[in-house]
């Protein structure tokens, strides 16, 4: 016997035994919901899936609700995804887990972090490059120079060092980067200039490659790679290796074009009439100046080091030195001092090291080679007495707390004092130089829409001449949003974004020890892995690569040591999908979560409580199509969870059918080792 | 001058608790006199209680009976001392139909039932066809008393409906409520009535399966309800001229949500007691998956004095929105808390002030219905108590609690209270319930504890609605009732608790600080012996950050020169 009622206003047409979300389904409309699944008896538990009668204005869980003739059903009103989002918002805020590991989430490029390590642990180096170039078309040059972003937020780090996870993209790029040759699809005739042939810039003709567009990059140098080639010395990153990744671009059939400066030798009105698009990428290639009298005489930070490496690290030696700065660019001059022979190299720096930007392993080898580093201390006048340069300081405290939540060092009175060098370098900032008919905004940044690449008019901006002087990963990252923009507006397809919702155990900042998920039985308690370094005088002498990369059996050893923290299902979570259609918030409620606890006395199986929704699906699978009973609801309120009975765990008699596992809408029930 | 001929002393749970055994025994002790051991008059005030029953008739009552000789000795010399009288307003408004042998005859003995006019409605039912019982309900006009409010005599030809005898009727007496005590009560005083009704029911729709289900918070309650199965079984009145009744009792595990019919039903299952999704109704698929029909206690109460006197007559008390008495188990800051029973649509005013005694001027609200229901101000006491007048403002009459608010009681804190107890009781099946009524009560908790902000009620009020529209069963779809009701109607409680941090009941002990007026103190030290952590200094300095709140000072002081002021003034 069949009824017809109404969805949406549009008659339908009901057999017996449907439900109204079945009918939806037949119509083409698709009602979320967690806890729904034909084999069992309905468990009417997530609310995910509630519509409303519009008669009566009641609020009916479609998977349960059977319609009743005539019955006018409200599907997609805007009070019935209030409702949806509400419950999938509750869900969330008791969620106690994580969608993507740490070291995932704080990685700028959203590399796959956790699965690289395990592939390269395993040995699968192809694997790991593979998955490491989805985010990093640079690894060879990443895995080097990259301040790991991903290591900062290892959970390892509650209990000693983090995982070596750079070591992986450096050892699975230096073995196969060289055979390794990505799927191109057939070119689409669509053109794009990219200007800039920095990290930026080669990452986004990467990407638009691997979605079939052609692109030109446009570079003022003779040379590809912008800062990674002009700015990092090559001690750090050997032009060799540089090479040969930027060869891999020129396979993919990228084009080249160097010596093109914008502004003097190409035009972008030129560019937009020739291209159907114009990436700009164009740096920060402008150093900042001390600010101070005499801020002429100094050498700016990144001339300094272009200077060395054009002349293939054949300088004079700039005698006794002194570099104004304590970021990495300045870590870099004082380093490239020592190797030209300098007796005599001294960091100069307002703060203390604690509020150093440098990265804190360059602070530690710079010492090492024998930088003395006077901190407090800002430059006052810079002026040339005698054939030398003398730089007035000034002793500072550290105040209060400025906008970047830095302590602001504040100038003693009287305390100045000087200082003879023979060179002194300015490692500041850096900014862009953008030509005449660029598009700034007020620091002098491209300037660009609220996606942070579109500037209009099909031009697209990445890298740092969008962001300010940052990091290379970083510039990948950008470099493939910009094509992933490009690709949508040209070829009009989506583009591929995250999942916006990402649950968070929390920074291991805030967690103990004991509150450590450790779903994997084989985890290494074994200390990180320690990276082989040329002798100390050899390093002082010479511009050699200062360490070796990790040999394939110390990275397996280093794989055993990561915890695998990010979710089994973070794929094909329903919760984390619905979630995300519908505009969740993962902190739309707070308050408590679940507990963290799970269970791992399965050899096969594990319970991952904090992420259980409670819908039930499990218990009624295992008890009415696997017809064991294994599992219950336990408890009540708040504190209601799935349990086994008095609590032994799953029992041998499980026949790891894994029906639970598949049934579960979450990731709180799964197979031990991820698949 | 008359003569004792015997004595009543009250033995439900209430007498017990107030030391009724002792009574008696030292009653047993004193005279060879009957003693008869009987159920509740209602008077938890009075308890215990001991009526002496004179050759001519009449008896005399005596309250609040010590178990010495010489209260023993008084009442036995009938003396003027100790004398128990009903006060007078709430004879007058009270109607005792349901009530009217509890506490009167003893529960265990059938033949006292019989004798005053017990199974007569049975007696009479059987002398009818099942649809003309049906009709009789029908006319009486009788709704379900476990606070659905839905028409019992419908409800009975849905079950009637079905054919064949393979059919359940169930009593639900999970009474589960806080302060609640009207089912607990009945079923100790007046088993048989209980069971009467439930035979009526049986005969009425065709059922051959009785179950009570109860919990098992109540041993007396079923204690006599298994003396009365049997007696009824040994007197084969469940026997009927088709089939034989099989009467059962299951207790239950003290899970609030098994008050809910399906839940209740998994629970009699054995499955865990959760409910699920309606339709399909018991009374379709119910227990065993067959037609099963669930009334309270009460309704069932209600049953034989419907057949005794007839429907229409029983529809003759009452008020539009409801027919015959309601029983209130009342509660609170007044002055005669205990079971009464009242025609539909007394008034608050009648039930709160004349019957309970609660003084005008200390009262601030009624919370009826129990955490499912919502408070009403005291300015609308004039309110009549029926199903649907409370519904408008907010709240339901429910099974029959009644807790009485004093001033003194902060309104937050009383919210927090009874969500406190629903979050906790949520079965934890569906998402709105159990997460949304835990983030309901962290706010509160946040407010009370003076870290609210004006934001947090609009979230609760957000919430709270959310959850009554999405929630599976009754629990989840009136758990929010005593916050939406006290925003209602005390919006101003909460602001201060948000945008001032003060609690102007002083009953918040995070907004609140304990004020020592050296003035009026006496130096006797009673309070620094009784403080419990040591926060009063030798010189009566009371330090708030030692200091818990807990009262012990001010109970102890005898000059009364310890208050409860505003957290960081002074006195």
């Amino acid at each position: 016997m069949s009824i017809e009622f109404f969805l949406d206003g549009k008659a339908v047409v009901a057999q017996a035994g449907q439900t109204i979300m079945d009918v939806a389904k037949a119509n083409g409309i698709n009602i979320p919901g967690l806890c729904g699944e034909k084999r069992i008896s309905k468990t009417t538990s997530c609310f995910v899936c509630v519509v409303k009668d519009k008669k009566t204005g009641k609020f009916l869980p479609s998977c349960s609700a059977m319609p009743t003739a005539g019955q006018d059903i409200d599907v997609t009103g805007a009070d019935v995804l209030e409702m949806r989002r509400t419950a999938l918002n509750l869900l969330l805020s008791e969620h106690n887990g994580d969608c993507e590991a740490p070291c995932t989430v704080a990685c700028p490029a959203h590399a796959a972090v956790e699965e690289y390590v395990r592939a390269a642990a395993n040995g699968d180096f192809k694997g790991a490059l593979a998955i490491i170039k989805e985010r990093i078309p640079m690894p060879i040059t990443v895995g080097r120079v990259c301040p790991r972003f991903c290591e900062k937020q290892c959970r390892r780090n509650v209990n000693g060092e983090p995982v070596a996870i750079n070591e992986f993209k450096r050892l699975a790029a230096d073995v196969c980067y060289d055979s390794y040759m990505e799927d191109l699809p057939e070119l689409t005739g669509r053109k794009v200039a990219v200007i800039g042939g920095g990290p930026a810039g080669l990452a986004a003709a990467y990407y638009l490659r691997l979605k079939g567009i052609q692109t030109v990059i446009f570079e003022q140098m003779p040379k590809a790679g912008g800062m990674t080639r002009y700015g990092i010395p090559e001690y750090r990153l050997p032009k060799n290796l540089l090479d040969k990744e930027i060869a891999h671009f020129e396979k993919m059939g990228i084009g080249f074009s160097f010596g093109k400066t914008l502004g003097k030798d190409i035009q972008l009105d030129e560019l937009q009439k020739q291209f159907d698009a114009v990436i700009v990428a164009i740096g920060c290639w402008q150093a900042s100046g001390m600010r101070c009298e005499g801020e002429e005489l100094a050498t700016p930070g990144i001339d300094f080091l272009r200077n060395v490496i054009e002349n293939d690290c054949q300088a004079p030696n700039p005698g006794k030195v002194l570099v104004v700065g304590g970021g990495n660019t300045a870590m870099d001059c004082l380093r490239t001092s020592i190797r030209l022979g300098s007796p005599d190299v001294t960091c100069i720096y307002r703060r203390t090291e604690a509020e150093m930007p440098a990265e804190k392993i360059e602070i530690h080898e710079a010492k090492e080679e024998g930088v003395n580093f006077q901190f407090l201390t800002a430059p006052v006048k810079l002026e040339k007495r005698d054939g030398k340069l003398v730089l007035t300081c000034q002793q500072m405290v550290l105040g209060e707390p400025d906008a970047s939540g830095r302590r602001k060092p504040v100038p003693q009175v009287g305390s100045e004092f000087e200082i003879t060098a023979d060179t002194v370098i300015a490692a500041i900032g850096q900014k862009t130089a953008a030509p005449a008919g660029i598009p700034v905004d007020r620091y002098g940044c491209l300037a660009v829409g609220d996606d942070r690449v579109s500037a209009g008019n099909r031009i697209y901006g990445a890298g740092d001449c969008v962001s300010g002087a940052a990091t290379v990963v970083e510039a990948l990252a950008s470099g493939r949003q910009a094509a992933m923009a490009v690709a949508r507006d040209l070829l009009d397809i989506p583009v591929e974004t995250e999942n916006p919702i990402n649950v968070s155990r929390g920074k291991w900042q805030d967690l103990t020890l004991d509150e450590l998920v450790v779903l994997r039985d084989d985890l290494s308690t074994d200390p990180r892995e320690k990276l082989a370094y040329i002798p100390l005088e050899e390093r002082k002498n010479s511009f050699k690569e200062v360490c070796a990369t990790m040999t394939a059996d110390q990275l397996t050893k280093e794989g055993k040591r990561c915890i695998e923290c990010s979710c089994s299902d973070k794929h094909d979570c329903k919760l984390r999908q619905f979630s995300g259609d519908a505009g969740c918030k993962t902190d739309a409620y707070s308050g408590m979560r679940q507990s963290a606890s799970y269970d791992v006395r399965h050899p096969e199986i594990i319970q991952d409580r904090g992420k259980c929704i409670k819908c039930g699906v499990c218990v009624k699978i295992c008890k009415e199509v696997v017809n064991k009973s294994l599992l219950s609801l336990q408890k009540r309120g708040f504190a209601s969870c799935i349990g086994t009975a008095f609590d032994q765990g799953l029992p041998l008699s499980c026949k790891e059918c894994g029906e639970c596992i598949n049934a579960c809408p979450t990731g709180a029930l799964a197979w031990r080792k991820k698949r | 001058m008359s003569n004792i001929v015997k004595l009543n002393i009250g033995l439900a749970s209430c007498g017990i608790a107030a030391g009724g055994e002792a009574v008696l025994e030292a009653l047993k002790k004193a005279t060879s006199l009957p003693i008869a051991e009987v159920g509740c008059i209602g008077h938890c005030y009075a308890e215990p209680l001991v009526e002496a029953c004179l050759d001519d008739g009449s008896s005399v009552m005596y309250g609040n009976v010590k178990a010495d000789e010489k209260s023993i000795a008084n009442i036995l010399a009938l003396g003027e001392n100790g004398r128990f009288e009903i006060p007078a307003k709430r004879k007058e408004k009270e109607l005792l139909k349901v009530l009217a042998l509890a506490g009167h005859i003893v529960p265990t003995v059938m033949d006292d039932y019989i004798a005053n006019g017990g199974y007569e409605g049975l007696k009479k039912a059987l002398s009818m066809t099942p649809q003309e019982v049906i009709d009789e309900v029908k006319i009486s006009g009788l709704r379900g008393r476990g606070g659905g409010g839905f028409a019992t005599g419908m409800k009975w030809s849905f079950l009637a409906a079905k054919p064949g005898f393979d059919k359940t009727v169930i009593c639900n007496a999970d009474e589960g409520d806080p302060g609640a005590f009207m089912d607990r009560s009945l079923m100790e005083s007046v088993p048989h009535q209980v069971l009467e009704g439930m035979l009526i029911a049986a005969y009425a729709t065709g059922a051959s399966r009785l179950i009570i289900y109860c919990r098992a918070e109540y041993p007396l309650a079923i204690k006599h309800l298994k003396i009365a199965i049997e007696q009824i079984n040994a007197a084969k009145l469940n026997v009927f001229a088709d089939r034989t009744v099989e009467i059962s009792i299951k207790e239950g595990a003290g899970a609030f949500v098994c008050g809910e019919e399906t839940a209740l039903i998994a629970s009699l299952e054995g499955q865990r007691g959760m409910p699920r999704f309606r339709p399909p109704f018991p009374t379709d698929r119910g227990y065993q998956d067959k037609p099963t029909m669930i009334n309270n206690v009460e309704t069932f109460g209600n049953i034989p004095v419907i057949l005794r006197e007839g429907g229409e007559k029983f529809a003759q008390t009452g008020s539009e929105g409801g027919k015959g008495t309601k029983l209130f188990a009342l509660a609170g800051d007044l002055k005669y808390p205990g079971l009464v029973e009242v025609p539909m649509g007394t008034t608050l005013n009648e039930i709160v002030f004349e019957i309970g005694g609660a003084d005008p001027a200390h009262v601030k609200a009624v919370q009826t219905g129990g955490p499912s229901g919502g408070c009403i101000p005291v300015e609308l006491f004039d309110t009549p108590v029926d199903y649907d007048s409370l519904r408008t403002l907010g709240a339901i009459m429910g099974s029959g609690g009644m807790i009485v608010i004093g001033r003194d009681r902060c309104m937050v804190e009383t919210a927090r209270y009874f969500l406190d107890f629903t979050h906790r009781e949520s079965c934890g099946k569906c998402t709105f319930c159990r997460i949304g009524t835990t983030r309901m009560y962290e706010i509160l908790e946040r407010i009370v504890a003076g870290k609210g902000c004006e934001a947090d009620l609009e979230l609760l009020e957000d919430l709270g609605k959310k959850i009554k529209a999405g929630s599976l069963c009754g629990l989840g779809q009136t758990a929010p009732n005593p916050v939406l009701a006290t925003l209602r109607f005390y919006k101003d409680e909460y602001l201060e608790h948000v945008n001032e941090h003060k609690c102007r009941a002083m009953q918040c002990n995070a907004l609140v600080d304990i004020a020592l007026d050296k003035d009026k103190c006496v130096k006797c030290k009673l309070c620094i012996k009784t403080c419990p952590v040591n926060a009063i200094s030798d010189d009566f300095e009371i330090d708030p950050a030692i200091c818990t709140r807990c009262n012990s000072c001010l109970d102890s002081c005898p000059k009364h020169a310890i208050t409860r002021v505003a957290k960081g003034g002074k006195q």
